[in-house]
């Protein structure tokens, strides 16, 4: 029922948001607007170092030069980690104390897209005050431009993997995960993480097989994370008895799970069960955005630990879950960060302590899974012209004012058995609907039911 | 005093100061329109030793990549190695980022085309059209390239240099040789070249550390340092280099500059005594230049200024040897461009050759006198003050208006005007057998230039 009728010149193929600016690189995203963003962004980091890694994307390169020509030209110093996961291009960001970095991912965009996501001096991403900085930087057009003589200059590093790894094993029971020795099979896609899932798999004894671990940056499917992309380890991981399934992001924030019994999981679940072990061993405060699962609720509450909701964004997921003092956040795209370690989403994070459960619980991932809550939900968008959004989302309002809605990003209405969240896309002409219950026709019709209030007046 | 724009966009490619109009988004724009105007392929990229050089580089690359080309970067290299590479590759074109002579703040892009020449002025119209236009030839993802690394730059360079000397000659006489590479791009690879040739070195300023220690022309009154090394070291010759190592002036075996504009007299008198031929300099070169080939019964073409001018004349007309009198040494049996590693190779071959010293090779040329003059006049009269100069001049002697106004009298003097298409001010050479009347001639247009102003 979802209408679509989505015309391309109404896709917004350069979006700007908090955190970064994104497009398709040949049409928008241009080098002469890459270098502007670079040198808005060394202006607001006052010249200082600056660290920039990249995925595997082939127009990686473009970018690389562009990010580096507008930070020199700042003055900024550069300390280049080459083709590096986001994740730990955010890691080394702290771990060097710099004054920021740049990651050229477009993360789980398709081929076609490039990316620049500005990074603060926490390594996390900016939050929407910084984000309006660089953007009022950027519309200005007042860069620094510092003379031939104060321009930056570039370090290459190369020796940052073994930190990474040495701190997140130092953050795991990797004597139990070794214990176990682990058959795994790991689909970077080509990205990012391709070649590091190698020293991984090694660092925790886990007998690696790899799909599409070449950094070529020719994705052999979309690089999202989700059971659509999935189909290559669904069908080997039965005959090759691999114990579980990981699908990477190209830029390595995100990760879905293939299950030792050939089930690709939606990606909705990994944030869950991740939640599900960690709370086991840390309790406190849970973050996540206001359209993930009600598994995350259910979860936390069994814990007895508060779960406070963010609106949509990872970034105001990241910033929300520091101000409250969160032990956890993560989203349903498949994301995970855990403060303790580093204020980023990491799938690297994510994998290792779903490998650290299975090795302590002594279970299937299969297992594992359906001791989870099981809710059924219903992902819908209804094409919804930017003029007409204002009065959509108030009839909507209108419509389940009752219900008392949470209001603080669009309309979400909460049952005992599910949920449904109306909200404007920020970055498309769309309106989406997700609802979820423990009915499946439930989540449907209350779906269906928003659908309609949206479709009598577009 | 008139203001000197920094940032200069013409047929010689851009120029500016970094920091000011020079930005990485211009730089990346020419980048693009140069691999749109080339078309996508390979294209070297090399620099001086500028400390916004990486800067520069970066933005090049940002802007082949995006219109489909493969940078090929040489890293920091000698401008006559880029172009060499590029002709004898299959490169398609090159991006030279160098300012050469030009102070330590600024740097350039100069753009070179597939038979490593760099663009003439209609091929460079042709790109400043593209650029004005904005019409790039943006790619997609699907055709992106990558930066290729090239660390030899001087590879096809030096095999050809070493192809064309009297290598073994020069060898058996294990020459001491001081050079100054002005901290530019010679610093990394001139001893190399010269020791390759047998020669003991010792360099001045040749840390490529891209602080010029001194005005990176090669004239007398800049490279002191390296006469009193020449005289210390009791050194057989001394080379001295601008920064992006095109240019070359020697220095005699008593520590004495003979000059910039002897580099050329030398060459032409070392290349026609052994294969006749015409020679094609710039109409600023000096006399002696003509006076040389007459002893050999060979033509001089003389060109507008501008080293793609000189080397186009070269190609037209079969030089054998060309230049420019500022120490641009250009021999078309290695490529038509300004090198000074063949100048100096050239220099220790008639050394080795006819064992003599510098300054005997020098005193058997004949002697002319070279006064330069600079006259501020502000850019909007200089077109009707060099007509005015024309119409009064007609009968003066002869007479060549190919690039400003160059008379030549009987005597040999002669007295070249012309406007400069970098400041505001009219350049004034003037040269003579005889000091007295050389000085006399620049003072009197130098008064009738500023009457005018």
């Amino acid at each position: 029922m979802g209408e679509m009728q989505m015309n391309d010149r109404d896709l917004r193929l350069l979006r700007f948001g908090a955190s970064g600016v994104r497009g398709i690189v040949g049409q928008t995203l241009t080098p002469e607007l890459i270098t502007d963003f670079a040198c808005a962004f060394g202006t607001y980091v006052q010249s200082g170092p600056v660290v920039v890694g990249r995925d595997t994307r082939k127009s990686g390169e473009m970018v690389k030069s562009s990010v580096f020509a507008g930070l020199l030209s700042t003055g900024c110093q550069v300390v280049e980690l080459g083709v590096c996961p986001t994740p730990i291009i955010q890691f080394m960001v702290r771990e060097l104390c710099v004054s920021g970095g740049i990651a050229i991912s477009a993360g789980h965009n398709d081929a076609r897209w490039n990316a620049l996501g500005f990074i603060n001096s926490q390594g996390t991403h900016l939050d929407r005050y910084q984000g309006e900085e660089v953007l009022d930087i950027y519309h200005s057009g007042e860069f620094v431009k510092k003379p031939w003589n104060s321009l930056g200059k570039i370090e290459r590093r190369d020796d940052y993997l073994p930190t990474y790894l040495d701190r997140l094993c130092g953050f795991l029971d990797v004597g139990a995960i070794r214990g176990a020795a682990f058959k795994v099979i790991m689909d970077p896609c080509n990205g990012a993480a391709a070649g590091i899932v190698d020293l991984f798999c090694e660092r925790l004894g886990c007998q690696l097989i790899p799909i599409n671990n070449e950094p070529t940056g020719r994705f052999p499917h979309d690089p999202e994370p989700r059971p659509g992309n999935a189909g290559q380890i669904a069908s080997i991981i039965k005959p090759v008895r691999a114990n579980v399934g990981f699908l990477l992001s190209s830029g390595a924030a995100r990760v879905s799970l293939v299950t030792d019994t050939g089930e690709a999981v939606s990606e909705e679940y990994t944030f869950p069960l991740v939640l599900q072990h960690f709370l086991g061993r840390k309790k406190g405060p849970v973050v996540t955005n206001l359209s993930t699962t009600k598994m995350v609720d259910d979860i936390a509450q069994r814990h007895n630990c508060p779960l406070i909701k963010s609106e949509v964004g990872q970034s105001h997921t990241l910033h929300t879950m520091l101000t409250e003092d969160a032990v956890i956040a993560g989203e349903g795209c498949g994301t995970v960060a855990v403060p303790e370690f580093h204020p980023g989403f990491d799938a690297f994070l994510s994998m290792g302590l779903i490998l650290e459960m299975m090795a302590l619980r002594q279970k299937r991932i299969s297992e594992l899974l359906d001791e989870l809550p099981r809710y059924n939900i219903v992902k819908e968008k209804v094409y919804c012209p930017p003029d007409k959004v204002h009065n959509v989302m108030h009839e909507v309002r209108q419509e389940y004012r009752l219900k008392k809605p949470e209001l603080s990003d669009g309309v979400r209405a909460d049952w005992d058995d599910g949920w449904l969240h109306v909200r404007a896309s920020t970055t498309e002409p769309l309106v989406r609907v997700i609802a979820e219950s423990n009915n499946e026709e439930t989540a449907r019709e209350r779906a269906d039911r928003a659908i309609s209030i949206i479709s009598r007046l577009i | 005093m008139p203001r000197r724009s920094s940032l200069k966009v013409g047929i010689s490619g851009v120029r500016g100061i970094v920091g000011e109009l020079l930005t990485p988004q211009l730089v990346t724009t020419f980048a693009e329109a140069f691999g749109t105007f080339v078309g996508p392929g390979p294209v070297v990229v090399g620099r001086d030793t500028r400390l916004s050089g990486e800067m520069m580089k970066n933005a090049v690359f940002a802007g082949l990549l995006a219109v489909g080309c493969r940078p090929i970067d040489v890293g920091i290299s000698p401008v006559p190695s880029i172009l060499i590479k590029t002709n004898r590759t299959d490169a398609i074109g090159a991006i030279a980022i160098t300012a050469s002579h030009n102070p330590v703040q600024w740097n350039a892009l100069k753009f070179v085309g597939r038979n490593g020449l760099f663009l003439n002025r209609y091929e460079a119209q042709e790109l400043l059209d593209i650029y004005h236009q904005s019409e790039f030839s943006l790619v997609e993802t699907d055709a992106y390239k990558w930066v290729d690394r090239d660390d030899d730059p001087t590879r096809e360079h030096f095999s050809a240099l070493l192809e064309y000397l009297d290598v073994d000659a020069i060898r058996e006489r294990n020459f001491k040789v001081v050079y100054d590479s002005c901290n530019g791009a010679g610093s990394l690879f001139t001893s190399g070249f010269l020791e390759m040739l047998g020669c003991q070195t010792e360099g001045v300023n040749n840390v490529p550390d891209g602080l010029f220690p001194r005005n990176p022309e090669p004239k007398a009154e800049n490279i002191s340092e390296l006469c009193e090394a020449v005289k210390a070291e009791k050194a057989d010759v001394g080379f001295a280099q601008d920064a992006d190592a095109d240019r070359l002036a020697i220095v005699d075996e008593k520590g004495r500059p003979i000059g910039e504009e002897l580099s050329i007299a030398l060459a032409v008198k070392h290349v026609l005594s052994r294969n006749r031929g015409p020679v094609a300099v710039n109409l600023s070169t000096t006399a002696i230049v003509d006076h040389i080939a007459a002893e050999f019964d060979c033509p001089v073409i003389r060109t507008r200024i501008g080293e793609v001018n000189v080397a186009e004349a070269m190609i037209t007309n079969c030089a054998v040897i060309g230049g420019e009198g500022n120490g641009g040494v250009m021999v078309p049996a290695v490529h038509p461009c300004r090198d000074s590693f063949i100048g100096m190779g050239i220099v220790l071959q008639c050394l080795a050759e006819q064992g003599k010293t510098v300054s005997e090779l020098v005193a058997e040329l004949p002697r002319y006198v070279m006064v330069k003059k600079t006259v501020e006049c502000s850019t909007e009269i200089a077109h009707s003050i060099m007509t005015v100069l024309r119409k009064r001049h007609t009968d003066a002697g002869q007479v060549d208006t190919t690039d400003g106004l160059k008379i030549t009298y009987p005597d040999r003097s002669w007295v070249h005007i012309r406007p400069s298409n970098t400041e505001a001010v009219m350049r004034l050479t003037v040269e003579s057998p005889s000091p007295e009347k050389a000085r006399e001639l620049a003072d009197q247009f130098a008064q009738e230039i500023s009457s005018l102003c």
